[in-house]
């Protein structure tokens, strides 16, 4: 869901972008980061808790609580409410704590 | 309070030889420490249990009590994981006067049963994937050293002591000793009065100050070391990376997070432990050298703790001829937690004057009044 209307404030529409989410071809636009655009298109479960592997959500918003750590561009762990959306990219769900040899 | 014996200090060392005198059945031993169980150097410590060394002593200490880890979660009946992961340590030469070294002390530690072994870089490599060849001329690695949780093992020294009758106190400081011709006859704490003809003094950072209590001038001394610890991540490292020449060790704990450490030769002595922007700085740099891909991983925190360094780094462990029934096991210059068993066993040994397990005279504190006491332990970061 995006605010297009407001009484004081104006959203004019952006440049839309491309990117990848668990191999589907999805949009954003331009301004959003990826943990932004996702919830825009509600998607909900961002990543796993450690020990017990269950679903953690968009929370804090300022790069602080780790729930919403996602595997951007092959990279582990890269903190998506503060990561800016890119043309192209491609963005996975982690299940587990990341795997840095799938990035190298 | 009357005590049989009174035990200043309750980190791993305090601990371990409270359960071994326990166990050989003496009764009301008092256990007194500023701050709380393993709140000190064994809480703050790296985790690592090694058995490669440079000098005979710490080579046999490290491998008996590696004896006594691998079955300490029976022996001490824990109900938990006491964590010993026995994934080896690589030690890296990046030197030739290294490579000599280093493969020297592998054959002193072969003489000893310690199944170390020599590697070429490439070997190594096969071990830890993303160990950087440009930097390596050889490493030496032994399969059976590796991390122990120290405080779930020193809980379960502490609570299998406890089991025992050894009474323990925390935040209780210990202030002074009293001594009446030549004789302990009191210990002071902030609350307790104990009457005692013995003492021990495992107090770790601050035995000198012990020792300083009944005028004992014991050779050692203090010093901030820092570690530091990364998010975790899946594992992709088995063993225990260390260097001393580049000053670094760095392993991947069971939990996936990476702790390492480095020794800082411009740090003032004393009793400071805090964290420093330099270490940061210094650590990173090293890390990314030897082990590049570490570089991409967020540092959670840092802390400091304190070695207590002897004048050759090798421990004292030993009665004290100059005031009888006041024992030392302190200056393990950074390396108590891997030695703590043979601690407990052998200073309860020596404390019950019976036949010590190994030959203590090069761990007594009389090897430094000759001011050329023989091995000196290189084999430290």
């Amino acid at each position: 869901m995006r605010i297009k209307e407001h009484p004081i404030l104006k959203f004019e529409e952006k440049k839309k972008l491309s990117f990848f989410f668990d191999g589907k071809e999805v949009y954003g636009y331009e301004g959003d980061t990826v943990a932004s655009a996702l919830h825009a298109l509600g998607v909900k479960v961002l990543s796993h808790s450690i020990e017990l592997h269950r679903p953690r959500g968009f929370y804090c918003a300022i790069g602080n609580c780790s729930s919403c750590m996602m595997i951007v561009d092959g990279k582990p762990n890269v903190k998506t409410c503060v990561t800016q959306l890119l043309e192209n990219m491609v963005v996975k769900t982690q299940v587990n704590k990341g795997d840095i040899y799938e990035a190298n | 309070m009357k005590a049989n014996i009174v035990i200043v200090g309750a980190g791993i060392s305090g601990v371990a030889i409270a359960y071994n005198l326990a166990k050989k059945g003496v009764k009301e031993i008092v256990v007194f420490d500023d701050n709380y169980l393993s709140g000190g150097a064994t809480g703050r410590c790296g985790a690592g249990i090694r058995q490669q060394w440079g000098t005979k002593n710490n080579c046999i200490l490290a491998k008996k009590s590696v004896e006594f880890f691998e079955t300490a979660q029976e022996e001490l009946g824990y109900p938990r994981d006491i964590e010993f992961k026995q994934e080896g340590y690589l030690v890296v030469a990046t030197t030739k006067e290294e490579d000599i070294q280093f493969a020297k002390n592998v054959i002193l530690q072969n003489s000893l049963g310690i199944p170390a072994k020599v590697l070429t870089p490439e070997e190594a490599q096969g071990i830890v994937p993303h160990l950087n060849l440009d930097i390596v001329t050889s490493a030496t690695f032994c399969p059976t050293d590796g991390h122990l949780n120290p405080f779930k093992v020193t809980d379960a020294y502490y609570l299998a002591a406890k089991r025992l009758g050894v009474k323990f106190f925390y935040e209780e400081k210990v202030k002074e000793i009293i001594v009446k011709n030549k004789k302990i006859v009191k210990v002071v704490t902030d609350n307790y009065e104990v009457i005692t003809n013995k003492v021990v003094n495992a107090a770790g950072g601050y035995a000198k100050e012990v020792g300083d209590m009944v005028g004992i001038d014991i050779p050692v001394y203090s010093e901030n070391h820092e570690i530091l610890v990364t998010e975790p991540i899946e594992k992709i490292q088995g063993p225990m990376v260390i260097s001393f020449s580049k000053n670094i060790y760095c392993q991947q704990v069971p939990h996936g997070s990476f702790i390492m450490g480095r020794s800082d030769p411009d740090m003032p002595k004393g009793h400071n432990t805090d964290s420093s922007w330099h270490f940061l700085d210094e650590m990173a740099k090293t890390v990314v050298e030897i082990l590049p891909p570490i570089g991409d991983l967020r540092v959670i925190r840092q802390w400091g703790g304190l070695y207590n360094l002897s004048p050759d780094r090798q421990p004292i462990i030993s009665d004290v001829k100059e005031l009888p029934g006041f024992y030392l096991a302190c200056g393990f210059s950074g390396h108590g937690f891997m030695f703590a068993p043979m601690t407990g066993l052998l200073l309860s040994e020596i404390i019950l004057g019976e036949k010590t397990t190994l030959d203590t005279t090069d761990l007594h504190i009389d090897r430094f009044k000759n001011s050329d006491f023989k091995d000196y332990e290189k084999s430290v970061v």
